[in-house]
């Protein structure tokens, strides 16, 4: 990892656009987050405000915090750190400026959409056939962008990092028009079990061929820069790559393991998702071992603590993700908040703080300013590390009741009040992630536009 | 391994191709061809506006049509099976119980329950946390009901033919005044339950339990007096019963069990043998009793031997 072409001459526009465009979608994907949160405790709250149902702001606030915080953050980073570790610059600022903006409309338009009950109903492939395939030129634009940079890059070698960005770029754009069935503009679906097999190859590859692969390009970029120590294993590298494309993508079955699709298909499911331990810790072992008595460092660097946390998130997630496509758990903890918790510890846990941590990293480098105040960053850190965990917990001893009196013949309506103080508890941290968030955008714009401090070096 | 442009992108792709193929398109030419079961019939128009209309409100998020071998709740009687989705455009397994499961919700009540329950879920089920869907306008709900009232589709059709024909029945009782209705209501409940009086006496503690029971599940209709006035009362006909008029009316503690436990087909009145356990039947009968009747057996001969816990 050398030092970049002359980087005074650079103006990391499109990185700065998607770092900014995260930072302002995080707030309205925690705000649509709390919302339903209060909604679940005190439902008439927002009686007959018809755009505002819970079963409307919910795939808002999912698809907002998926495309709209996690993914151009971490396109944020990348737009930073490919060109750099390719020691050139970006193909074409101007491309990325357009991407920013059609990636913005795109947003503004899911969340009218939805709002106006406009959805095909299938889980994380709600989005109406136009908005799909703005999404899909969206990520084709990212990828032309980031092809055309490999192409002219001085740097002959390409880093992991690199490796992460243009598959999870590329495979996305092909697995979203597969998932979203774009061949069929008015349903978006197939019909019947195919329907289901087929949302949940896609739905679980969301997490698997976007935030995974996005999150592992901007860890393996941070954590060793932070470390200022090279990476522990090349092998372990390759291993955590081909392993994760060719596992995760084909286990998408641990979704319907309860429905009646093809037995065969779920074993493969339940199988494989035992051997994801395979990459998840060929990569976890790669950056632990690289940052092994390197902690002081990663403590001191924002960038580096929200990253390292979002690596030990990872490792949570997915144990606890393997034991739930372990037929016997999923009896319990299938169809209730136990899955809401892992979700959360996934999502923002893994992806999110590794989002804020790539954003906080490459802040200065790309606005050649200190971050406007460590000490906002340091409180959002721990906003955002103490509801995700508590969110966690909350959501887990939920849906622990839920799943244990169900499976004891108790009806869902007995169990509601049971589990109302606990919706309350998650109400309360989720604030404290929405709080986090506002923080958040303050720093950020803080940082890109009034910040009269120079550069520290 | 020397990682080029070329061995990254195209090798991802050809292992995606390949996953693609074993993980969607084998199980496709699999599943694709599936019979329809035996429950299943073609819906009508009207009943797939109704789930153009479940779609559009996201109701998919917080219930699920998929029963399980492990489940006992509403729809247990039946397991999915893949022949029931064979027209499922896109499917709506759903992810979530945050309510219970709709696979069988058809003839589980009569439309004006329906009504009722989606202008406010609170109405009929104080406890509820599912949204008011008054905002949809009485035209949507009546699709959205015609929908709900066919899942389950042939096994559906014969609880929706039950529900009409005691609905029938109930109104003709009911329009007949009081003491006919009264007469009506009892003469369908087996002989033997007729005669018993509730077995156990009344106690602070057992009325309120009691209270609690009727605050948290039959407030909505009967009324915080019990006297059927409750806020679903204006959706519902026939209307939820005034338990004043039962008095002098041979009611006995016996018929408060059998009619709370077993529910009344056809009319509004659901069937709470899934959600209350026999002591909790007995106690917000006898508050019922109590209250609002004004008259109750409890106690009476004949009860057999005293309960152990009794002082
Ligand atoms: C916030 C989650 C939520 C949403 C969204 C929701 N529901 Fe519910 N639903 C519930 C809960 C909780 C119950 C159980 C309590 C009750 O009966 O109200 C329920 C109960 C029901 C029942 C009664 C089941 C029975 O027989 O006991 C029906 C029918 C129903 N919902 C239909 C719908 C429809 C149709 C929609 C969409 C227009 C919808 N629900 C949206 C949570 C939800
Ligand atoms: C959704 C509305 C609704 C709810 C909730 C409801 N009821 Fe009813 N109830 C009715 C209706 C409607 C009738 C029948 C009226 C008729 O046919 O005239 C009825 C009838 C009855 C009867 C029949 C009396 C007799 O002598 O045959 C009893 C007892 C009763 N309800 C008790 C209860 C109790 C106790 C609860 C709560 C656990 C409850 N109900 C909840 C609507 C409701
Ligand atoms: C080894 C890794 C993992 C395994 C084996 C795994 C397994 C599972 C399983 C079995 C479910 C279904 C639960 C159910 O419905 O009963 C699930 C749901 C989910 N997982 Fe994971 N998981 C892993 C990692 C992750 C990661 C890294 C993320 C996020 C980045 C994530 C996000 C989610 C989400 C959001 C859901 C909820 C899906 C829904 O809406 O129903 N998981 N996971």
């Amino acid at each position: 990892m050398t030092a970049a072409i002359d980087d005074k001459i650079q103006s990391h526009a499109t990185a700065k656009g998607f770092t900014l465009t995260s930072a302002c979608w995080m707030v309205v994907g925690t705000f649509m987050g709390l919302l339903g949160a209060t909604e679940l405790m005190a439902p008439d709250l927002t009686e007959n405000i018809g755009w505002l149902v819970f079963g409307r702001i919910r795939p808002v606030h999912i698809n907002i915090v998926l495309f709209g915080f996690v993914t151009p953050g971490l396109l944020g980073a990348a737009f930073y750190y490919v060109p750099r570790l390719l020691r050139t610059e970006i193909y074409s600022e101007k491309l990325g400026v357009v991407t920013v903006i059609a990636w913005n409309v795109a947003l503004v338009a899911v969340v009218i959409s939805l709002c106006m009950g406009y959805t095909q109903g299938r889980e994380y492939a709600e989005l109406i056939w136009p908005i799909d395939i703005m999404v899909v030129i969206a990520f084709a634009l990212v990828f032309i962008n980031l092809v055309m940079t490999v192409k002219n890059r001085q740097e002959p070698v390409l880093y992991v990092s690199v490796w992460y960005v243009l598959a999870g770029v590329i495979l996305t754009a092909t697995t979203y028009s597969l998932g979203n069935v774009i061949w069929r503009p008015n349903s978006g679906a197939l019909v019947g079990i195919p329907d289901a097999i087929l949302l949940w190859f896609y739905g679980h590859n969301v997490f698997g061929l976007l935030l995974t692969p996005l999150a592992a390009g901007v860890t393996y970029y941070v954590i060793p820069r932070v470390c200022r120590a090279p990476l522990y294993s090349h092998t372990l590298s390759l291993v955590g790559f081909w392993a994760l494309l060719v596992v995760y993508t084909h286990i998408g079955t641990h979704h319907l393991l309860q429905v009646p699709v093809p037995t065969w298909l779920k074993v493969i499911a339940i199988v494989d998702s035992i051997a994801m331990v395979i990459p998840v810790m060929a990569f976890l072992i790669n950056i632990w071992f690289t940052a092994r008595g390197k902690l002081g460092e990663i403590h001191a660097d924002i960038g580096g603590k929200f990253v390292f946390t979002g690596t030990i998130m990872y490792f949570f997630v997915s144990i606890q993700g393997s034991m739930m496509a372990l037929p016997d758990v999923q009896r319990v903890t299938h169809f209730n908040n136990w899955v809401v918790g892992h979700a959360h510890i996934g999502v923002l846990g893994f992806a999110g703080m590794i989002t804020l941590g790539g954003i906080y990293y490459v802040l200065p480098y790309i606005t050649r300013k200190p971050l406007y105040s460590r000490f906002l960053a340091d409180l959002q850190y721990w906003l955002v590390l103490i509801g995700m965990v508590g969110f966690t917990v909350v959501l887990t001893i939920a849906g622990l009741i839920q799943g244990n009196a169900w499976l004891n013949g108790e009806v869902v309506y007995r169990i509601l009040p049971e589990i109302h103080p606990y919706y309350v508890t998650r109400a309360a941290l989720g604030l404290m992630v929405f709080v986090s968030a506002l923080i958040g955008l303050f720093n950020i714009l803080a940082t890109l536009f009034f910040n009269t401090r120079e550069a520290a070096s | 391994m020397k990682m080029t442009f070329k061995a990254v992108v195209f090798g991802s792709l050809m292992i995606l191709a390949a996953v693609v193929f074993a993980v969607v398109i084998l199980p496709y030419f699999h599943t694709n061809k599936i019979t329809p079961s035996e429950i299943f019939r073609l819906r009508s128009d009207e009943e797939a506006t109704g789930r153009d209309i479940y779609i559009a409100n996201g109701c998919v998020y917080c219930h699920s049509q998929s029963i399980r071998v492990i489940d006992w709740g509403l729809g247990a009687e039946r397991i999915a099976q893949a022949g029931d989705y064979v027209q499922d455009h896109p499917i709506l397994l759903g992810s979530q119980r945050t309510g219970p499961d709709l696979s069988q919700e058809g003839g589980e009540h009569p439309d004006d329950w329906q009504t009722a329950h989606f202008i406010n879920p609170r109405y009929t089920r104080p406890l509820s946390i599912m949204p008011a869907f008054a905002f949809l306008g009485t035209e949507n709900i009546e699709r959205l009901t015609n929908y709900v009232q066919s899942l389950g589709l042939k096994n559906a059709d014969e609880r929706m033919k039950r529900q009409k024909f005691w609905k029938e029945a109930s109104i003709k009782a009911y329009e007949a005044g009081p003491e006919a209705n009264v007469r009506w209501l009892h003469e369908l409940i087996p002989e033997g339950w007729r005669n018993i009086p509730n077995p156990y006496p009344t106690s602070a503690a057992g009325l309120a339990r009691g209270h609690k029971i009727y605050q948290d599940f039959c407030f909505g209709c009967h009324g915080p007096i019990g006297d059927g006035m409750g806020p679903a009362q204006q959706y519902l006909y026939p209307p939820p019963l005034n338990f004043t008029i039962l008095k002098d009316r041979g009611i006995s503690g016996g018929i408060l069990y059998y009619q709370i436990m077993n529910g009344i087909t056809g009319t509004a009145m659901p069937y709470f043998k899934r959600e209350l356990e026999s002591e909790k039947i007995w106690d917000v009968g006898n508050y019922v009793a109590v209250n609002f009747i004004n008259q109750t057996d409890a106690d009476e001969e004949p009860k057999g031997i005293d309960a152990a816990y009794e002082p």
